[in-house]
């Protein structure tokens, strides 16, 4: 494994893990020797919030293909006339 | 790389696990909606709120669900309809450009959807990769099924690789500012 991956996942555990005390204290320390690491965290977190983001994104649109499946398919034209009936009383 | 049937059967399991949730609870919160004075519109946009907190709930956390899929979904859809319901109850006209809390969270979005595009176009198979591990949590195995690699392990290696690389775009596309404002 390369040695920019072990601090990837170190980071990862850190920030994934239910933060262990051991992880905790293995970068902490490291953080004292290596000022950057502290800056190499942050742009892990936010690559992570922008991937769950993204994910949401994709899901999203799945969701939105199967409504428009439901809505429009002919095989699904009884559940269609079941909702249109509810709004249109 | 995967013979094409099995790359669909992956996407067709999740599509189908979709489609039967809205088949089976939308008519409920479409009925309750409608009950509460709301439009199809309404409906459709409180369900699919609840559908992607339904879905995160049990992905995330794992957690057992003690009712059926429908009660629970029921149960998110309620809430968020009571929820934004209430709000624009309320009779206080709110002012977006002088609250600063909505200013920021409003620039927030913006910067990170424009993010997002800007990540895509940069590598979307990582994207791809990257929220299949850790936004649907799949598990190795299925994550070299679905991107056609020889197997988990080569799957964690370009896990890795795409988290690099991925890291390193945020990290060089934040520090532009000229890129994400234009």
């Amino acid at each position: 494994m390369k040695t920019s991956w072990n601090e990837l996942l170190l980071i990862e555990d850190y920030l994934l893990s239910d933060r262990k005390e051991a992880d905790s204290v293995v970068l902490e320390a490291r953080m004292i020797l290596q000022p950057d690491l502290k800056d190499s965290i942050f742009w892990q977190e936010k690559t992570y919030s922008l991937i769950e983001q993204y994910g949401r994104q994709q899901l999203r649109k799945e969701i939105e293909q199967v409504h428009e499946k439901l809505f429009t398919a002919p095989e699904h034209a009884s559940f269609r006339q079941k909702i249109i009936r509810l709004f249109s009383k | 790389m995967i013979p094409k049937s099995d790359k669909e059967k992956v996407s067709n399991d999740h599509e189908a696990l979709l489609m039967s949730l809205y088949q089976d609870a939308f008519p409920l919160v479409a009925s309750y909606v409608k009950k509460m004075g709301g439009s199809f519109d309404e409906a459709k946009d409180i369900f699919q709120d609840a559908l992607i907190i339904y879905y995160e709930k049990v992905r995330h956390t794992g957690i057992t669900l003690r009712y059926t899929e429908k009660a629970y979904l029921f149960g998110i859809a309620k809430y968020l309809w009571n929820k934004r319901y209430k709000v624009t109850s309320k009779e206080l006209p709110i002012d977006i450009h002088n609250d600063p809390d909505v200013v920021d969270s409003v620039y927030e979005e913006i910067s990170s959807s424009r993010l997002i595009n800007l990540l895509q176009t940069a590598g979307e198979k990582c994207m791809q990769l990257l929220s299949a591990f850790y936004y649907e949590r799949l598990n190795m195995e299925t994550l070299a099924e679905r991107f056609g690699f020889s197997g988990p392990r080569s799957a964690t290696v370009q896990k890795f690789k795409c988290l690099e690389k991925i890291k390193e775009t945020v990290k060089e596309k934040s520090l532009n500012y000229e890129d994400i404002m234009e």
